[in-house]
């Protein structure tokens, strides 16, 4: 379970313009190809490009994979990334089941499941974060000040939605 | 407070260790009728069949006890329980006193009364001592009784063995309390096209051999064969339960607080009868995720938190070799004796397969193969919401406009109960050309 000093990810697929960076540095950091079959994150494009989303293990609290994997082979790192290990998987796809956006991917390489691991400690930033430095759809912020900034963007957007139109004077 | 837990399995374990991550006090102890530390018998079918090795099936070392000061007493089975003297007696007539009594020993296959099932060679799939005969018998055709999950994940293993395998089912189709006979004859013909024979609407009526299993003898034919793995399913453990008077249907009666019937007895794991999370049903779902959710409720009431149990939800998946399904929520035929307007929704692109049962234009289940198996994620979300689909047709005009409101999901399901066809992307291959 997440406790409240780590860091999460907060995604706005508002501002996601389907660039793919982050699958190009997801894969790279990953298996060292820049391709989007071996990346932990996807992108799911809806109708002519006038949504993509960004989909990827949130690492929920009290995470259902653990609890269904029959080989006990999800576990939680100590930054909060539920990952697989791979000695135990058998590819049996059920955390892809219960997941809530079916996050898991499939690892090209072994055929176990993968999920995303915030790019462990080795990074300053999750490298799909820094790639996404432009656009900011994809964000890694403190878990305590994410419900106050989201709060505000949201009362930015009504704000600009309730506005009376400037009159010309 | 002295706690007694029956069952070393996945709640057991559970409850144990969840009180002792919350308190140091209190003395636990766990009565294990079997001999090893805490495993995953989720797990067994996948050692059988040599994907793993047998390490792997633990969840737990005898160390890992000893840590966290719990007391494990192995091979004891508990026989019966005196809830005025606050004692449980065990199979060798030794005497464990409790304050607190947790009564998670789980349920044990169902024997049929077949001619023959004590015969050499006759083994089952169940418990660690039993997977580990399998393991080591070294025959050659196999006959699996029963093709509920364990059977069907047995039948896997075998073939991955090398055995010849068929497998036995009494009701018209596979896997029957899970799938409904579209999806379980598609899985049917994919067992088949591994090599595997499977036989339904056939009752077996003996098995043959001296003492070691020779054959197997059904309603329509006889197979020679020199392994019998029985996997007719697994009955709730209440015989232990009707000892101290605990009120039993099906499974052990609980309350939404996982108490039985008799005051300081909790009960949770494969014996417990308990509601339905959606339906608010009495339901019996023997599954994993259950009894640890179940168990943890348990831990937290015997230390007086006051912790309320939503309830079950069934969720399962078959899976072998390159084949992968799943199911969640209720089937066409459990909705078919009750009131409302059901709805079949199927959705079928080659070998991929998409079931949803609803009811009253809810979600009410759904069983899905292939590809449509990776977002069945979502539609389980739109069961625990009780998403109505009919709005999801309603309003499907404002869900696919640039700039909606409404939730991505949303869309992504309309995709996928087919009401635009056109509407999605993700495919990774056409992607990998634009870089």
């Amino acid at each position: 379970m997440s406790s409240k000093d780590q860091k999460i990810f907060v995604v706005d697929e508002r501002k996601c313009d389907g660039c793919r960076e982050c699958e190009k540095a997801c894969s790279h950091k990953h298996f060292g190809v820049c391709s989007p079959r071996h990346s932990r994150i996807r992108i799911e494009a809806f109708g002519d490009g006038d949504l993509f989303v960004p989909v990827f293990c949130q690492a929920c609290g009290d995470p259902l994979c653990i609890k269904v994997c029959p080989m006990n082979a999800r576990i939680e790192l100590a930054n909060g990334a539920v990952v697989t290990d791979e000695d135990r998987c058998i590819g049996c796809r059920t955390c892809v089941y219960i997941c809530p956006v079916g996050a898991p991917v499939e690892n090209p390489v072994s055929g176990k499941l993968m999920t995303c691991d915030r790019c462990a400690e080795d990074e300053e930033l999750p490298l799909c974060v820094q790639a996404c430095s432009k656009q900011q759809a994809l964000r890694f912020v403190d878990a305590r000040v994410v419900a106050r900034t989201t709060a505000r963007e949201c009362a930015a957007r009504l704000k600009a939605a309730y506005k009376p139109p400037k009159v010309p004077e | 407070m002295k706690i007694v837990i029956v069952g070393n399995g996945i709640a057991g374990n559970e409850v144990a260790f969840s009180l002792r991550e919350r308190t140091p006090e209190h003395e636990i102890k766990i009565l294990s009728a079997e001999k090893f530390p805490e495993y995953d018998p989720c797990s067994l079918p996948y050692y059988i069949g040599g994907d793993v090795p047998r390490e792997v099936v633990f969840r737990r070392s005898l160390d890992d006890y000893q840590n966290k000061n719990i007391t494990l007493v192995l091979d004891s089975p508990v026989v019966s329980i005196d809830p005025h003297a606050g004692a449980v007696v065990t199979a060798k007539g030794e005497k464990h006193f409790y304050n607190k009594l947790v009564l998670a020993h789980g349920g044990r296959l169902f024997i049929p009364p077949i001619e023959g099932v004590d015969r050499q060679g006759v083994l089952s799939c169940k418990l660690l001592g039993e997977a580990d005969k399998l393991s080591e018998h070294g025959g050659s055709t196999a006959v699996v009784i029963g093709s509920g999950a364990i059977g069907v994940e047995a039948a896997e293993a075998l073939k991955k063995k090398g055995y010849v395998v068929y497998i036995i089912e009494l009701l018209d189709w596979i896997l029957p309390a899970l799938f409904d006979e579209a999806t379980a004859r598609r899985l049917e013909a994919a067992l088949r096209t591994y090599g595997i024979q499977v036989l339904t609407a056939e009752k077996v009526l003996r098995i043959d051999g001296d003492t070691a299993v020779t054959g197997v003898v059904t309603d329509k034919r006889e197979i020679p064969c020199d392994t019998v793995v029985i996997a007719t399913g697994v009955v709730p453990g209440t015989a232990l339960a009707q000892t101290a008077g605990i009120e039993v249907e099906r499974g052990i009666k609980v309350n939404s607080r996982m108490e039985t019937s008799v005051e300081g007895i909790y009960a949770c794991g494969d014996c417990v009868e308990t509601i339905d999370a959606c339906t608010g049903e009495d339901v019996m779902f023997q599954l994993k995720h259950n009894a640890t959710e179940q168990a943890r409720i348990v831990a937290r009431n015997i230390l007086g938190m006051n912790a309320t149990y939503t309830g079950a939800y069934a969720f399962a998946r078959a899976h072998f070799f390159d084949t992968h399904a799943v199911t969640f929520g209720k089937t066409s035929r459990s909705t078919a004796c009750l009131l409302g307007d059901t709805e079949v929704i199927e959705r079928e692109n080659g070998k991929d397969y998409l079931r949803l049962i609803l009811l009253d234009g809810k979600v009410a289940g759904g069983q899905a193969i292939g590809t449509y198996a990776d977002s069945i994620g979502l539609f389980m979300g739109a069961m625990w919401r009780q998403d109505d689909i009919k709005t999801l047709r309603k309003n499907w005009v404002n869900i696919v406009r640039a700039g909606s409101p409404y939730p991505w999901i949303y869309r992504k399901m309309g995709w996928l109960i087919g009401l635009s066809a056109t509407d999605v992307s993700s495919d990774a291959a056409a992607v990998c050309q634009s870089f």
